[in-house]
C-alpha cells in the first residue's frame, strides 16, 4: 500500500514509524539535490571544528611569535610546525585562530537563536492564543525593535553593557525574537479554533497544556526553517560587531575579529589574513542558507510563501 | 481607508516614543558621561561644572521628559562633540548615505529583476542552477569583507575606482544647485561603485531569488496556464499575466528594503571612509554623543516606519484582495 | 599664470580620462592633500581639544609666540616676552600691522580678549585651551596695557607657562563678539596664514591662503579613518600627507615609488603604568607593587626593543623615565632584556613561582586604538609578563568612553598601559605630569616624598644649573623606585608623496607652512 504526498514523492509504507521514513526521504531528497549535502559536508567539517579545535590545532591560537610575525602561507613555525595559512600580525597561527573561532562563531550562533527562538515562540504563542491587549503590547514591541536597524542597536547595547561573549548572545538574541513570534501568532491563530484544540479544550485540559502540548508541536516545522536561515544572519551578524570591535575580547580569536585584525595589513598585501577567515564565514553561512532552503521544500513547498 | 490611515500614523507614533526611550536608556546606562566633555587634563571642579552645565547631574527621567518635551517643538539638542543642533548634523550627513542606498538598491533591482526572470524562464537548466548558486553565495558574503576585498583589488592592483570618499550630488541638489550636481554627477557615481556593489550584493541576490520564485509561482497559476492554452506567446504570457502578479510582493520588499539597507550601511560607511549617517551614528555612539545618537536614531526609524506604511498603502491599492488589517504575518 | 591654467589643466585630464586610473583627483600644483584618522568636530578656539583639530586650526589662527620643531621659543604675532621678576605677570609686545581675517585691527585689546573669552566659564568651553593650558598656568586675567602690548596675569610662577601659552590661538573682539557660540564652531574668524573656505563634517576641511607663510593656496584635509584606506589614498598620488601610518604599511609606502615614509622620534612617553593608590594596593597584585623592588624587577622583564623593532618597525628610543631625551639625565641608561633577573629578583623580593608557576595574579587595562599598533603593543607586553610568571588579567576597552572616565578618576590598574604627550622644550613640561601628588594627570598616585618635597626647589631655583643637578636627582628616583614600566617614545609615522618636500616634527604637530612642490 503506497500514499502519495503533496510533492509528488511517494511514500512506501505508511504504516512504517513516521520519524524514520521522514529521515529516508529527507536523505533520498537531499541527495538527489546535490547542494546540501555540500552544506551538511561543510557543517559537519566546523562542527569538528568548533568542538575538536583544540586537538587539531598545530598551535596555541594565542601564542605570539613576534619574530615571525606576518608570515606567509606555509612558512615554517616555531618547534617544527608550519604555519598552513600563515601567521598575523604578532605571528600567531591563522589555521589555529580560523578553529578556535569556528567554536565562538557556532556557539554565539545556536546560542543566540535559542535566545531568541524561545522568546519568540512564547511570545508568539501567548499573543496568538490570547489576542487582545497582550497580542498588542507584543506585537506593539515588536514593531518598536524592528523600526530600529538591528546594527545600530546592538552597538549601542554592546557599548554600554560592555562587549563579551554572554552580552554578545543576548544582544543577538534578542534581536531576533520578533520573527519567529509572528510565524508563531500567525499559527496559533489559525490552529487556535481546530477542532482538536476544541477537543482538548473540551476535556478540561489547562491553557498551558493546550499551549504548550497541543498547540506548539504543529507549529514547529516551520520553525526549523526560520532557524537554519537564522543562524546564518547571526553569524554575519556576530562578524559585522566583532569587526567593529564591539564582539569578544580580544584574545578569543572569531572569524569577525581575524577580518577587522586584517585591516591595516590590507596594504601591505597580507592577503591570507582577510582571505581565510572571509571564506570560513562566507561558506558557513551559505551552508545554513542551503540547509534553510532545502528544507523548506522538504517539509512542505507551501510554506514558501510564508517564510 | 481613511480610518486605517489614522489608525496607522497612531501605531507609528508609538513606535517612535519607543524608540527614543529605548535610544536614551540605552546610552545613558553606561554612567557618567561627563568625561568626554572635558578636556584630557581637567581639574574635579572643571567636571563638575562641565556635568552641571550639561544636565548630567538631574535624574534620569527628568532628562528624558525635557527631552521629548524639546522634540515636540523640533529641538533636538546640541550635539555635545559638535556644540552644534544634533539634527542638522544628522541631516548633513543623511544625503551620502541616501545616495549611497538608492544607488545600491537600483543597482540590485536593475540586475535582479532580469537575473530573476531569466533564472525563472529558464528553469532547472545550467542558467537558472548558476544564476541560483550565485545568489545563494551572494547572500553568504558579509559586505565589509567584500568591501575589504575590493579595497584590496582596487586600490592596490587595479586602479580604476575611488576607495574612499563622496562627491556630493544630492546636497546641492536639494540647495538648488543644479549646475553644480550635474556637474559633480559623473564623479559622485565613481565614488558610489565600489560601497554601492558592497552594500548592494545581499539585496542583488535576494531579489534574484524573490523574483525568481515569485515569477515561478505566478507562471503555475491557472490563470495563467488559461491564457496559454489559449494560444497567446509565451511573451505576452509573461509580461501582461505572469509579471503584473509576480511584481507585487517584490515591491513590498523593496520597500522595505531602504530602511533595511539604511541600517546596515553603517559597516560600509567605516570600510570605505565613506560620510555618512552609518559612520556618524557609529562614531557617535561610541562618544556617548546622546543628542545626536538620538536625533539620528529617530530620523532613521521614522524613514523606516513613514515607508513601511507607504508600502501596506500601495500594497493595498495594488492588491484588493488583501484585508486591511492582520495583512502582516 | 600657473594659477589659472592648473584647474583648467587637471579638469582636462579628468575628461580625457587618464586621471580615471586614479580616481580623478584635486591634485594640482597650488593644492596641498592631508589625509587625517579623526573626525573635526569644531573651529571654537575654546573648544578644540584633539590633536587632529588643533593641526588645523593652527594655519587658521595665529599665536603670540611659538614653538619650533626642536622647542625654540620663536615670535610669531608679539615680537617681545618680559616676565616680571614675581614671575606672575607676562607682557607680550605685539607686531604692528596686524590684522584678523575679516580686516579688523588685531591690537592688544583683542589678545586680551581672547584669552578672558576662552576663561569665561559663562561659555562653558572644555578644549585643551582653558582646561589644561590654563589650568596649568593658573591664568587669571588679561588686559591690554596699551594699542601694542598685552598683560598676561597667572596665579603664581610658572617656569613652563611661557611654553603653555603658545597654545593659545588669537582671534579679534568685533568678530567674536557679533557672533554666537555656534556660529563661532563653524565659523572661524583668525589671525593666521589660511582662511577656512569649505567644511564638509566628517569628509574634509579646505583652507584658502590670505597672507604668508604658506607654499600652496589651497591646504585640503580629508577625513579617512581607515589606516589602509589612507595609504592606499597616498600610495595613488590623491593625497600627499598622511599620519598614523601603521608600521606593517611602511614597507608598502617606501617601495612604491611615489611616496616615502618618515619616521621620527615623537615625545610621547609610552609607559606601563603602576596605580599605587590604597584603593589598588588591597586589589589582587596590588600589594606585590607597592614595593619598589618588584617594580623594577619588571623593568628587566619586558622585551622594548623587540617590540619596537618587530610592532613598530623602528629602533626607538628607549625611555629611562618622563623625559625626553634631549632633556633627560644623561647618567641613566635603559633598563636592559633580562628575564632571568627579573625572575630572581622577584624571588629575592618574596614571589616566588607557586605550583601553578606563577607568581602572583593582576589586572591589567589598556585603551585601544588610540596609539600606534597600541593593541599589538599591549598584548606583546602581557605575553613577556606572563613569562616571567605573573598571571595577568588583560582588559581591552574603548578609548573615548570607556578607559578616559577612568582615566579621569585615575582609578585604571593595577598595572595599566598609556602615553602621554610631551615636549621638547623644557624637561620640566615633561614631568609636570607628576607636579604633586594629587595632580590630575598623576594616575599612579606616587607619592615618592623625594620626588615631591623637592619639586618647589627646582621650580623656585633661579641658577640654571643648580636646578638641572635637582632635575638629574630627581629622574634618578624616578628611575630606580618611580612608578613607571619605562617603555619607549612612540615613533611616529608620517607618509609623504614624492610630489612635496616636508619635514615631520616630533611633537605631532603638523604643519603645512614649510611644506612645497618638489
Amino acid at each position: 500500500m503506497s500514499e502519495e504526498r503533496g510533492d509528488g514523492s511517494v511514500l512506501e509504507n505508511p504504516t512504517e514509524s513516521g520519524f524514520r521514513s521522514e529521515l529516508r526521504r529527507a536523505a533520498r531528497v537531499m541527495v538527489v539535490a546535490r547542494w546540501p549535502v555540500f552544506a551538511v559536508f561543510f557543517l559537519t567539517l566546523a562542527a569538528i571544528a568548533a568542538t575538536l579545535g583544540s586537538w587539531l590545532a598545530p598551535f596555541d591560537p594565542n601564542r605570539q611569535n613576534l619574530v615571525l610575525r606576518l608570515a606567509d602561507p606555509m612558512t615554517a613555525g616555531p618547534d617544527g610546525g608550519v604555519f598552513l595559512l600563515g601567521s598575523d600580525a604578532l605571528g600567531r597561527d591563522v589555521f589555529s585562530r580560523l578553529l578556535y573561532g569556528a567554536r565562538v562563531s557556532l556557539t554565539v550562533g545556536f546560542a543566540a537563536i535559542t535566545v531568541g527562538g524561545t522568546i519568540g515562540i512564547v511570545a508568539g504563542l501567548l499573543s496568538g492564543y490570547f489576542g487582545g491587549w497582550l497580542d498588542d503590547l507584543i506585537m506593539r514591541l515588536g514593531d518598536i525593535q524592528l523600526a530600529f536597524p538591528f546594527i545600530l542597536l546592538a552597538i549601542m547595547f554592546l557599548v554600554v553593557l560592555g562587549s563579551g561573549v554572554w552580552n554578545l548572545i543576548l544582544v543577538l538574541g534578542v534581536g531576533q525574537w520578533v520573527t519567529y513570534a509572528r510565524i508563531v501568532r500567525a499559527d496559533t491563530l489559525s490552529l487556535r479554533e481546530k477542532e482538536f484544540v476544541e477537543a482538548a479544550r473540551a476535556m478540561g485540559d489547562s491553557t498551558f497544556s493546550i499551549i504548550f502540548r497541543t498547540i506548539l508541536p504543529n507549529i514547529l516545522a516551520p520553525l526549523t526553517v526560520i532557524a537554519s536561515f537564522n543562524v546564518a544572519s547571526v553569524i554575519l551578524s556576530e562578524a559585522a560587531l566583532s569587526f567593529l570591535g564591539l564582539g569578544v575580547p580580544p584574545d578569543v580569536p572569531t572569524w569577525g575579529s581575524m577580518l577587522a585584525e586584517s585591516r591595516d595589513t590590507l596594504v601591505a598585501n597580507k592577503w591570507w589574513l582577510a582571505v581565510f577567515p572571509g571564506v570560513a564565514i562566507m561558506l558557513t553561512v551559505l551552508s545554513f542558507n542551503i540547509l534553510g532552503d532545502w528544507l523548506r521544500d522538504f517539509l512542505d513547498p507551501r510554506l514558501r510563501e510564508r517564510t | 481607508m481613511g480610518a486605517y490611515i489614522v489608525r496607522r500614523l497612531l501605531q507609528s507614533i508609538i513606535v517612535i516614543i519607543g524608540v527614543t526611550l529605548v535610544s536614551f536608556l540605552a546610552l545613558q546606562a553606561g554612567g557618567d558621561p561627563t568625561y568626554l566633555f572635558v578636556s584630557e587634563r581637567a581639574s574635579t571642579e572643571e567636571i563638575e561644572a562641565t556635568r552641571q552645565a550639561l544636565g548630567f547631574d538631574r535624574p534620569l527621567h527628568e532628562q528624558y521628559l525635557s527631552f521629548v518635551g524639546d522634540l515636540a517643538r523640533g529641538d533636538f539638542g546640541q550635539s555635545l562633540s559638535y556644540r552644534q543642533p544634533a539634527m542638522e548634523i544628522v541631516l548633513d550627513a543623511l544625503p551620502a548615505t541616501i545616495e549611497l542606498t538608492l544607488f545600491a538598491m537600483i543597482l540590485a533591482l536593475m540586475l535582479a529583476i532580469p537575473l530573476g526572470v531569466l533564472a525563472a524562464i529558464n528553469r532547472g537548466t545550467a542558467w537558472d542552477g548558476s544564476i541560483t548558486t550565485m545568489s545563494m553565495v551572494g547572500q553568504s558574503i558579509p559586505s565589509f569583507w567584500m568591501g575589504i576585498m575590493m579595497i584590496l583589488f582596487f586600490g592596490l592592483y587595479i586602479r580604476l575606482f575611488p576607495i574612499s570618499g563622496n562627491v556630493p550630488f544630492l546636497k546641492p541638489l536639494i540647495a538648488g544647485d543644479f549646475a553644480v550636481a550635474f556637474s559633480n554627477l559623473p564623479r559622485t557615481l565613481y565614488h558610489l561603485v565600489l560601497p554601492g556593489i558592497a552594500v548592494g550584493t545581499y539585496s542583488l541576490a535576494r531579489n534574484t531569488r524573490l523574483v525568481r520564485s515569485s515569477l515561478l509561482e505566478v507562471l503555475e497559476q491557472d490563470y495563467v496556464r488559461t491564457a496559454r492554452s489559449k494560444g497567446i506567446a509565451e511573451f505576452r504570457v509573461l509580461v501582461h499575466h505572469a509579471l503584473r502578479n509576480a511584481w507585487l510582493p517584490v515591491v513590498t520588499i523593496v520597500g522595505l528594503e531602504f530602511g533595511f539597507l539604511l541600517g546596515g550601511v553603517v559597516v560600509v560607511e567605516t570600510v570605505f571612509s565613506y560620510p555618512g549617517i552609518g559612520r556618524l551614528l557609529f562614531a557617535a555612539i561610541n562618544q556617548r554623543d546622546i543628542p545626536l545618537v538620538q536625533a539620528g536614531v529617530i530620523l532613521l526609524a521614522s524613514i523606516f516606519i513613514l515607508l513601511n506604511l507607504l508600502v501596506d498603502l500601495v500594497y493595498v491599492r495594488l492588491d484588493p484582495r488583501v484585508k486591511l488589517d492582520g495583512g502582516r504575518g | 599664470m600657473k594659477r589659472h591654467t592648473a584647474p583648467i589643466r587637471a579638469l582636462a585630464t579628468c575628461v580625457l580620462g587618464m586621471s580615471l586610473l586614479t580616481g580623478c583627483a584635486e591634485q594640482s600644483d597650488d593644492t596641498i592633500v592631508v589625509g587625517l584618522s579623526a573626525d573635526i568636530t569644531t573651529f571654537e578656539p575654546g573648544m578644540i581639544s584633539s590633536r587632529d583639530n588643533a593641526n588645523i586650526a593652527r594655519h587658521i589662527f595665529g599665536a603670540l609666540f611659538t614653538l619650533g620643531p626642536d622647542g625654540e621659543h620663536i615670535p610669531e604675532l608679539a615680537h617681545t616676552l618680559e616676565i616680571s621678576d614675581d614671575g606672575m605677570a607676562y607682557v607680550y609686545t605685539l607686531n604692528q600691522g596686524l590684522t584678523c581675517h575679516d580686516g579688523e585691527a588685531l591690537t592688544a585689546e583683542d589678545v586680551a580678549y581672547t584669552f578672558n573669552r576662552i576663561a569665561d566659564p559663562a561659555n562653558r568651553f572644555t578644549g585643551n585651551t582653558p582646561g589644561f593650558v590654563f589650568s596649568s598656568i593658573g591664568f587669571e586675567s588679561a588686559e591690554p596695557l596699551d594699542d601694542l602690548r598685552v598683560q598676561i596675569n597667572i596665579a603664581q610662577k610658572n617656569p613652563i607657562a611661557f611654553g603653555l601659552m603658545t597654545e593659545v590661538y588669537v582671534y579679534c573682539k568685533d568678530a567674536y563678539e557679533r557672533m554666537s557660540l555656534d556660529e563661532a564652531a563653524s565659523n572661524p574668524i583668525g589671525s593666521g596664514a589660511y582662511r577656512l573656505a569649505s567644511w564638509t563634517r566628517g569628509s574634509e576641511v579646505v583652507l584658502e591662503k590670505v597672507r604668508e607663510p604658506g607654499n600652496f593656496e589651497r591646504i585640503v584635509w580629508r577625513i579617512i579613518p581607515e589606516a589602509s584606506t589612507r595609504t592606499a589614498e597616498l600610495i595613488a598620488g590623491n593625497v600627499d600627507i598622511i599620519a598614523n601610518v601603521v608600521p606593517e604599511q611602511v614597507e608598502t609606502i617606501n617601495e612604491s615609488g611615489r611616496a616615502s615614509v618618515q619616521v621620527v622620534s615623537g615625545t610621547r612617553r609610552m609607559y606601563v603604568g603602576y596605580n599605587l593608590s590604597a584603593e589598588h594596593a588591597a586589589m589582587p597584585g596590588g600589594d606585590a607593587i607597592q614595593d619598589p623592588d618588584v617594580r623594577r624587577a619588571l623593568q628587566y622583564a619586558v622585551d622594548v626593543p623587540t617590540i619596537c623593532r618587530q610592532l613598530l618597525s623602528v629602533e626607538c628610543e628607549r625611555a629611562t623615565g618622563l623625559v625626553n631625551p634631549q632633556n633627560a639625565n644623561p647618567n641613566l641608561i635603559p633598563y636592559s632584556y633580562d628575564p632571568e633577573l627579573a625572575g630572581r629578583l622577584l624571588d629575592e623580593a618574596g614571589w616566588p613561582r607557586g605550583d601553578d608557576g606563577t607568581r602572583f595574579f593582576i589586572r591589567m587595562q589598556a585603551g585601544q586604538g588610540r596609539y600606534v599598533n597600541d593593541v599589538n603593543v599591549v598584548l606583546a607586553i602581557v605575553q613577556y609578563l606572563e613569562d616571567v610568571g605573573l598571571d595577568i588579567e588583560l582588559e581591552l576597552m574603548e578609548w573615548a568612553s570607556v578607559y578616559t572616565p577612568l582615566l579621569r578618576e585615575r582609578s585604571m590598574g593595577p598595572l595599566f598601559f598609556l602615553g602621554t604627550g610631551g615636549g621638547l622644550w623644557s624637561p620640566i613640561y615633561d614631568m609636570t605630569d607628576i607636579a604633586r601628588v594629587s595632580s590630575g594627570t598623576n594616575y599612579t598616585h606616587w607619592s615618592d616624598s623625594r620626588w615631591f618635597d623637592r619639586w618647589p626647589d627646582m621650580v623656585n631655583t633661579e641658577d640654571l644649573d643648580e636646578q638641572r643637578v635637582i632635575i638629574d636627582e630627581m629622574l634618578e628616583v624616578f628611575y630606580d623606585d618611580g612608578p613607571w614600566l619605562h617603555l619607549y617614545f612612540q615613533p611616529d609615522f608620517y607618509g609623504v608623496s614624492d610630489r612635496i618636500t616636508w619635514t615631520a616634527r616630533r611633537d605631532e604637530h603638523v604643519e603645512i607652512f614649510e611644506a612645497s612642490l618638489r
